[in-house]
């Protein structure tokens, strides 16, 4: 079955730099994907390709099928809201909404009717008449939003359109672009740097480091299971500890540290053979602390350095033997929170699986 | 403290005086002008002996003086539409242009704004003496456009910098073709930077002097033509008159501007 | 970053209208007026040594050159204190002020040069109300000579440097001068030693353009200064226009535009910011 969207091997190079490598992705109709990275990871070229402001290299973008990267910008019928603020200032909000009508030559009582709907769909009805610089940043977003969906676009694009907003306005437009999205079945494709956004608000994200995908998957996927040290090290906290690969089979890993001590049976992620570097990735939440050392092969000694009182967690920096740092939280009112001071011995330990392995390289 | 004007204790009232007659020194000789013209001395005795519209009469019955300020506003009004176009499409090819050499080709246009006008006008006239644009309409609209262009440029390339050309791009991610976006969306978005570069167009050539000089010719020469030559003659009272009219027509400009920065602001 | 409306490129061609106009209404005429200099009556340089030889042409220089340095100091001396006291009055008087400023700028050079002939004139205002408060018997002559040309063009250059300046003294951080003073600083020296080296620039830059705006004027010299004290504008229009003498007038206009292009050079390489791109 051809997927909905099909973005084939896009490669796009300025001279010597390569934006984005072989990117290759495909979305379901109806799917919120994010694009999710650091800036300069490509994510925002691959959104620019789609929009058509930009010419891949190589590779092709497939929308039912059909390649659209010979269609010019202003045909590909594709919704955008932008970074920054890009209502046309010399409008009002209705007639910025009724743009994308009156240049596809639309009757006059559909326009009118259409506006209506989709100011209703962003919660603003009876703005019509209202210039967008007296407007608050969150509306006239939100004006952009109607600006893009009023013509029934197949894929609307968001690049980041929330940052230049405050952290409470940034939630309350994360939570209507859930129910927009619910109710108008929309298929969205959306660029952030803001993990917990991505996490919010997608069905599926896509990890871009360097101009590659590094993971596609839901939240929860990537979080417990990521593919690669980037992906473990950009989505949640994490701490990870450098070694050596002991012993490698069934994708499962000893690990021994420079100390001499050693851990077992941790799921490998990437080929390696015993004696490679290696690191293990804890996540700061799944780790315990204890006085008592836990099972062989999933614990170690660590010495406390210092405590850090958070509200609703305290958390604990500490070293191991070899000098590799870590945190670990104590939630509020756990019994260890009042006992523990700096310079104090204890131990980490953890269920099995909430470790990981990474064969550095 | 020093740029603290509260603060500045004794130093203010200094400075507060040197503005004051550096205004009066400014003001007064504008003020001047519009007392002698209403003024009925022929010798410009001031305080005029009595008041009079007699200059303004003799102005208006003149029908080389009408014709002056006819010609003149006739090659303002060209020369600020044609400003205006050739200035917006350098200015988009300036601001919104990716090729090399973009300062280069802005410090270019700049340059007729920087040389001694009474070379381009030295120049200018040797040119038309060959091609026969002396004394012609054409002739007085290419120089002045000459001279007017790099303001036309800096204010309408000001005009469009400040224009997010992200905003361009909504537009056309909406179906509107490019040029569409140019007309409906960027031109109404800079068209502020657009009416002060006519206005500023227009003044500058109906103000021009030296230029004119060098274009004029018995049968066609512009209001300040008109004004240098009868200077040249005598201080007569009827330029009083000629020249109040024209600072009546620069406040006028000089609000119309200032009604236009407001409606800006909001 | 990346922009449709910029990589559409509304190219170079969109400029192209502007540039013919200018290559040949603007470019042409003036390197042809230029090849005169050195083509006409014969070729040769002989233009440009009798404009360096003789004494008549020398004067102009002179007249010229002296004219724009008193003019620049001048102009520098009143505008300073005028363009600090507009960075940091209260707003409604700096408003009447800088109205004032513009009106002045705005109002057609003949009319304010007409202004100061008559009142610059024996009979003029000026004299008379010297001569009634008992400071002169006789009038003074201050049309017709340089002096008439001095104040005519202080006039017309004051905006010119008062506009930039504000500018400059405006952006400076007035916790700098804070600053001295909790340092110590009395006001003079706050004056002298801070708010002056911080203001350096701009009143450097704009003391360059008044000085080359003043080296190539003409109306204002030529009807206050009369034909005996012509200055080096005045210079070429009369060997172009009366004389028919087109070596002459182009050589003189080659010296203008070099001593103009140079300044301006100057200007470019020290004062003027670096543009971030």
């Amino acid at each position: 079955m051809t997927p909905f969207l099909h973005i084939n091997g896009i490669r796009k190079t300025y001279g010597d730099v390569v934006a984005t490598d072989h990117v290759e992705l495909s979305i379901a109709e109806g799917e919120f994907m994010t694009f999710l990275g650091p800036s300069g990871s490509g994510k925002s070229t691959t959104l620019y390709i789609l929009a058509g402001f930009q010419d891949p290299t190589s590779g092709d973008i497939k929308l039912r099928g059909q390649s659209i990267l010979q269609t010019p910008s202003h045909k590909r019928n594709i919704g955008m809201v932008f970074q920054r603020y890009t209502l046309f200032p010399h409008l009002t909000v209705g007639e910025n909404v009724a743009f994308p009508l009156r240049v596809r030559r639309m009757g006059q009582s559909e326009v009118a009717e259409k506006v209506k709907r989709a100011l209703a769909l962003v919660r603003l009805d009876g703005f019509e008449d209202r210039m967008p610089a007296k407007m608050s940043g969150g509306q006239q977003q939100r004006v952009a939003l109607a600006r893009a969906l009023v013509y029934d676009p197949p894929v609307l694009l968001m690049d980041e359109p929330l940052s230049a907003l405050d952290k409470k306005l940034r939630e309350e437009i994360q939570f209507e672009i859930r129910r927009i999205h619910q109710e108008t079945g929309v298929t969205i494709l959306y660029v952030t740097h803001d993990q917990e956004e991505a996490l919010r608000l997608s069905d599926r994200i896509a990890i871009f480091n360097k101009g590659k995908i590094e993971q596609v998957g839901t939240g929860p996927e990537l979080y417990a299971n990521p593919a690669t040290h980037f992906v473990a090290d950009f989505i949640g906290d994490s701490a990870f500890l450098a070694g050596e690969l002991a012993g490698v089979a069934e994708g499962r890993a000893g690990l021994r540290f420079a100390d001499g001590s050693t851990v077992a049976a941790v799921p490998l992620h990437g080929r390696g053979i015993a004696g490679q570097a290696a690191e293990l990735m804890l996540r700061p939440e799944r780790i315990e602390l204890s006085p008592e050392p836990g099972p062989e092969g999933a614990s170690l000694p660590v010495t406390v350095e210092d405590l850090t009182f958070l509200g609703n967690n305290t958390t604990v920096s500490a070293r191991t033997g070899w000098g590799g740092a870590l945190s670990v939280r104590l939630n509020f009112g756990h019994p260890l929170s009042a006992r523990i001071a700096r310079g104090d011995r204890l131990h980490i330990r953890w269920a099995p699986e909430a470790a990981h392995a990474f064969v550095r390289g | 403290m020093l740029l603290d004007f509260h603060k500045l204790g004794a130093w203010r009232w200094v400075l507060t005086a040197i503005c004051a007659v550096m205004s009066l020194f400014l003001l007064l000789p504008i003020l001047f002008i519009v007392a002698l013209s209403f003024g009925n001395s022929r010798w410009l005795i001031f305080p005029p002996p009595g008041w009079t519209l007699k200059w303004y009469e003799e102005l208006f019955a003149d029908p080389r003086w009408i014709g002056a300020a006819l010609t003149s506003a006739k090659i303002g009004v060209i020369v600020m539409v044609i400003s205006v176009v050739l200035g917006l499409l350098a200015s988009l090819a300036l601001v919104r242009g990716t090729f090399r050499g973009r300062a280069v080709l802005r410090a270019f246009f700049l340059t007729p704004m920087v040389l001694p006008v009474v070379i381009v006008a030295v120049a200018l006239y040797a040119a038309f003496l060959r091609l026969g644009l002396n004394g012609t309409l054409p002739g007085f609209v290419i120089a002045h456009v000459i001279v007017a262009l790099p303001f036309a440029i800096i204010t309408i390339t000001g005009a469009l910098e400040t224009f997010d050309p992200a905003i361009e791009d909504a537009a056309i991610l909406c179906g509107a073709s490019p040029w569409e976006a140019r007309l409906r969306v960027t031109l109404p978005g800079i068209r502020h930077g657009l009416f002060s570069a006519a206005i500023f167009s227009f003044l500058i050539s109906w103000d021009e002097v030296v230029l004119a000089i060098f274009m004029a010719s018995p049968t066609l020469q512009t209001l300040p033509v008109k004004v240098w030559t009868t200077l040249r003659q005598d201080l007569t009272p009827v330029i009083a008159a000629a020249s109040t009219l024209l600072v009546a027509l620069t406040v006028l400009l000089m609000i119309a501007a200032a009604v236009l920065r407001k409606g800006k602001s909001e | 970053m990346f922009s449709a409306a910029t990589r559409r490129g509304s190219g170079l061609g969109f400029a192209m209208s502007a540039i013919l106009l200018l290559a040949a209404f603007f470019v042409i005429p003036v390197v042809f007026l230029l090849t005169r200099s050195v083509t006409e009556p014969q070729l040769g340089l002989q233009n440009y040594a009798a404009l360096v030889g003789s004494t008549t042409y020398a004067k102009v220089f002179f007249n010229t050159f002296l004219v724009a340095g008193v003019v620049t100091l001048v102009t520098v001396l009143i505008a300073f204190p005028v363009a600090w006291a507009l960075a940091i009055m209260p707003g409604r008087w700096a408003s009447v002020v800088f109205a004032i400023i513009l009106l002045s700028m705005w109002t057609n050079l003949l009319a304010r040069t007409y202004a100061w002939m008559v009142l610059l004139q024996q009979t003029g205002l000026i004299n008379r109300m010297l001569k009634a408060i008992g400071l002169i018997d006789q009038p003074l002559q201050l049309t017709n000579n340089l002096i008439g040309v001095t104040i005519g063009m202080v006039y017309i250059m004051l905006p010119f440097m008062i506009l930039p300046l504000m500018g400059v003294i405006k952006k400076i951080d007035p916790a700098i001068l804070q600053a001295a003073a909790l340092c110590g600083a009395t006001k003079w020296q706050a004056l002298t030693r801070v708010l002056v080296p911080l203001a350096a620039p701009g009143i450097a830059s704009g003391a360059l353009m008044v000085f080359v705006m003043s080296l190539g004027y003409y109306v204002t010299p030529s009807l206050l200064g009369g034909t005996a004290n012509m200055m080096l504008a005045e210079l070429i229009a009369q060997q172009v226009q009366s004389l028919v003498n087109w070596g002459m007038g182009g050589a003189a206009a080659f010296l203008l535009l070099l001593v103009t292009l140079g300044l301006y050079a100057v200007q470019l390489r020290f004062f003027e910011p670096k543009e971030g791109r």
